[in-house]
């Protein structure tokens, strides 16, 4: 697969590359600045990851964020 | 009737060929200069962006200050590659054309905007300005300037049918393929240093340093640069498809945007220019029929 096909394949996924690369991290962190916890048990970083992947393939589904 | 219409027109043909020959005299005044505060603005507005990171990443700056500074940085980068957009620093051939295009390139890097698709899709905008079909702009169209932001917000998801990625696919452009690609290198580098970032422990400077600054900074610009000077987008021609208008919150917040009617007319006139041509201008564009919403 050449390189432009592949990105092209990558943007299909866009949301939910997003929603792993940047939203899981981003909400794990807020957490933790705030010293708060996650809920239902789970560590920042596996909630930040649910919500992430979650939000990620609404979006990709609705195709949209908002 | 047929003659009275004759008429008219033997009347009016030479007023308007005299109005026209007026309107280029007074504005080839005002374009025959380099606008080097665009070429300081452009550069220093980028280099700004630049040091809010390492000075935000080291803790010298809070997170909130480095945020505000990136806004703004972001929300006026705009301009000076608008600029270059119309070649004003430096026409192709001349001496400054290397400073035209790296000013085009390197001021938009905060918004993420690839210089040579906002150049192809401007072109467009102001060959077919307010066209449903053919302006690129015209998904900025609302009713009110929340309505909208909001447009803008829905058409910049990742499902969206934008306007801008239809038009410069369909472009014939001899350059399009180039700055495609451009397009693709600049926008999937800004998510590999966004996921890098968060990933390495950078989210929230990430976040508060590029992502939000340039989600605000494009509404901003999308606001005072396309939708206030065309709203509310109907009319097209000449004189009416740009209205000279007041802005609430006064020219500078605006970024001289009252007056973009004139460079609709007069593309090559530099963006501080234009207020001062306006107003040389006006008694000519009262006679064409202008749009003057409160100026």
């Amino acid at each position: 697969m050449n390189p432009l096909a592949l990105l092209r394949r990558a943007y299909e996924w866009g949301p939910v590359l997003f929603g792993i690369g940047f939203v899981a991290p981003l909400i794990t962190q807020s957490l933790d600045a705030a010293s708060a916890s996650a809920p239902m048990g789970l560590s920042n970083i596996q909630f930040g990851l649910a919500i992430g992947l979650m939000t990620g393939l609404i979006a990709k589904a609705r195709g949209s964020w908002v | 009737m047929n003659a009275a219409v004759e008429l008219q027109t033997k009347v009016r043909a030479p007023r308007e060929t005299e109005l026209l020959r007026e309107e280029k005299a007074i504005a080839r005044k005002y374009h025959s200069r380099v606008p080097w505060e665009m070429v300081a603005w452009g550069l220093g507005n980028f280099c700004l962006w630049l040091a809010v990171w390492p000075l935000t990443l080291s803790g010298v700056l809070p997170l909130w200050a480095g945020f505000l500074l990136s806004t703004f940085c972001v929300a006026v980068c705009y301009l000076p590659s608008h600029e270059a957009q119309h070649s004003i620093i430096g026409v192709k051939g001349s001496r400054l054309r290397w400073l035209n295009e790296l000013v085009g390139h390197v001021s938009t890097i905060p918004l993420v905007l690839p210089y040579r698709v906002a150049w192809i899709t401007h072109r467009q905008h102001h060959g077919h300005a307010n066209d449903p079909d053919l302006d690129p702009d015209y998904g900025n169209k609302g009713d009110t300037w929340w309505r909208s932001l909001w447009n803008g917000i829905k058409a910049r998801q990742p499902g969206a049918n934008s306007a801008y990625r239809t038009i410069a696919k369909q472009s014939d452009d001899p350059k399009i393929q180039r700055a495609l690609v451009e397009a693709a290198v600049l926008t999937t580098t800004y998510y590999v240093i966004l996921t890098t970032l968060a990933w390495s422990g950078h989210a929230l400077e990430a976040a508060l340093l590029w992502w939000l600054p340039r989600h605000i900074g494009t509404a901003y610009i999308t606001l005072f640069l396309s939708w206030a000077p065309h709203h509310p987008m109907v009319e097209q021609g000449r004189y009416r498809d740009t209205r000279a208008w007041r802005s609430p919150v006064g020219t500078i917040l605006s970024m001289g945007m009252e007056y973009h009617l004139v460079h609709h007319l007069y593309q090559k006139i530099p963006l501080f220019q234009t207020g001062p041509a306006f107003r040389e201008l006006r008694h000519v564009l009262e006679q064409r029929g202008y749009r003057n919403d409160g100026l």
